[in-house]
């Protein structure tokens, strides 16, 4: 008898609807939905995938509580023997999605779990010392070599198989450390190391230092009175009909306008340019993400010292880090040396 | 972004919906928002009452930045 | 291709029979054109779309390519895709979508 297999999927990959159905609600459906129909074929005649949990990426990132519970029960109810969750790619809601209900799984269920996405979204990192994570591409683009990938350690687990090492069997090395007997001593291979270095030549480290990159937080703002506050967005509002067509995903620039003649904004003069939410809400007043009209109103009643006459933007959809790091360092020299004193950075 | 801003030297809030992925990537001030599609926001209310609601977050961020931390602070209620 | 094609491909096709459909491509590069090509022969590749486990099979071509090009009328050709003729990487083109007729095309 073939195995029982459990999969997730957001409401873009069952097909149901982009942004504008990302609040939907949990729901289940018998067999394969979208994605999963790749899965099953690769699954073979060892493991079926008798079920399709179903869930929009907003309401599961915006009610993770409820939405935990409700799936896990969904998942209870077919006792299967994996639960496979996604590959979400770059996306991030939906890899947030994946990792926070495939680690739910694993410890409530005690079922074993696995899901995929790239090296860059925030669920990787997030959930990589807690579940497998098969590292895929970037885009759906590379669903043709996610599936195999997932594929292959789905049937590892579900056969009581040894997992290799993050190379061998394409996850996201979890941050384990597992003892094992070199063939040759430390020392040797130190010296070895040491020798090819100073030849110029190719090695490989045997322990990459790990990136903590935490920064320590500066100094509370003492007078906000007397502070100039700048505003800096990742949710793209970008002056109407976006002069300088900062990309939807995957941003290669941010914007710097001017926001001196402003008390407020409104659909007339602003809009968004993010391409990873429903930008229905935002457009009609983009406010709801750049607050400005608060700001002024602040402003004017002495609460703050001054509101910055600009304010930056980018979109965080799918943008790299390395971009975003890049922006940030340039445009915050300019806030530096035009006085800011505090920064209020919005996300969506 | 955020983390760039704060190492030049600027204390900087973040106010954002999905505050696990804020907590992760570093963010030392932290302030939960309404929603994804519309973090300072809320369609369902009139004007004035979401321009209230508004005005809580930003009030909410501004005490973060006045606020002294030692480590990543979330700023609930 | 988008949700919104995929469907509008699924429909003819059942409207007027596989054999009766022809799909010409527009993209700018290889990657794009197989992607699409690839939809609309053995199914959307990134199981996002109704066609995701379709393989329609269809005849489906870029409009760079010799035999459309041959198709057409010349003066309309180069009026119309002359310019991006000489900026696209034809030869990536033609031959991504040669691989994935020889590989999935019924017709």
């Amino acid at each position: 008898m073939s195995k029982r297999v459990v999969h997730y999927i957001n409401q873009f990959f069952a097909g149901i609807g982009g942004e504008e159905k990302a609040d939907i609600k949990p729901e289940v459906r018998e067999g394969v939905v979208g994605p999963g129909m790749a899965l099953n074929t690769a699954l073979g005649q060892e493991a079926e995938i008798v079920a399709t949990i179903i869930c929009g990426d907003s309401y599961f990132n915006e009610n993770l509580e409820e939405a935990k519970a409700t799936v896990l029960d969904m998942v209870k109810k077919y006792n299967p023997d994996l639960f496979i969750a996604g590959p979400a790619f770059n996306a991030g809601r939906y890899g947030v999605a994946c990792g926070t209900i495939a680690t739910a799984v694993k410890e409530e269920l005690n079922i074993p779990v696995l899901t995929g996405m790239y090296i860059e979204n925030p669920g990787a990192d997030m959930f990589k010392k807690h579940v497998y994570i098969i590292e895929t591409g970037n885009s759906a683009a590379a669903m043709r070599t996610a599936v195999p990938a997932m594929s292959k350690l789905a049937l590892k687990l579900l056969k009581g198989e040894a997992i290799g090492e993050p190379k061998e069997d394409n996850y996201i090395s979890r941050g384990i450390r597992k003892n094992f007997f070199a063939n040759e001593r430390g020392s040797k291979r130190a010296v070895d190391m040491l020798l090819k270095k100073i030849k110029g030549e190719a090695f490989e480290t045997e322990y990459p230092m790990p990136d903590f990159d935490r920064v320590e937080p500066n100094p509370a703002v003492v007078d906000l009175s007397k502070a100039k506050v700048a505003l800096v967005t990742s949710g793209g509002i970008v002056p109407k009909h976006n002069p300088d067509k900062i990309e939807s995903s995957s941003a290669s620039k941010y914007g710097k306008y001017d926001i001196s003649n402003f008390m407020e904004l409104t659909s007339e003069d602003h809009e968004t340019a993010h391409g990873g939410y429903d930008p229905v809400y935002a457009n009609i007043d983009p406010d709801r993400v750049l607050p400005v009209d608060v700001l002024r109103d602040l402003e004017k009643e002495g609460k703050i010292g001054e509101l910055h006459k600009y304010f930056y933007t980018t979109v965080g959809n799918g943008t790299s880090v390395g971009n975003s790091k890049g922006f940030a360092a340039e445009f915050a020299k300019e806030l530096k040396a035009d006085g800011v004193q505090a920064v209020i950075l919005t996300s969506t | 972004m955020v983390k760039e801003i704060e190492r030049a030297g600027i204390p900087v809030v973040h106010i954002c919906t999905v505050v696990p992925i804020s907590l992760t990537v570093g963010a030392n001030r932290i302030v939960p928002a309404i929603a994804i599609p519309h973090p300072l926001g809320n369609p369902s209310l009139d004007a004035k009452e979401e321009k209230a609601l508004r005005r809580k977050i930003v009030e909410k961020a501004l005490k973060a930045l006045s606020t002294e931390v030692s480590g990543q602070t979330v700023f609930e209620d | 291709m988008d949700l919104e094609n995929q469907k509008r491909v699924k429909d003819f096709t059942e409207q007027f029979g596989g054999e009766n459909v022809v799909v010409v491509l527009g993209a700018a590069e290889a990657e794009a054109a197989g992607l699409a090509a690839e939809t609309v022969t053995n199914g959307d590749p990134t199981f996002a779309g109704p066609l995701a486990g379709v393989q329609l099979g269809l005849r489906v071509f870029h409009a760079v390519e010799p035999s459309f090009k041959e198709a057409v009328d010349a003066g309309v050709f180069d009026d119309q895709i002359g310019m991006m003729e000489m900026v696209l990487d034809v030869d990536s083109i033609v031959s991504e979508m040669n691989n994935i007729r020889s590989e999935f095309s019924k017709y």
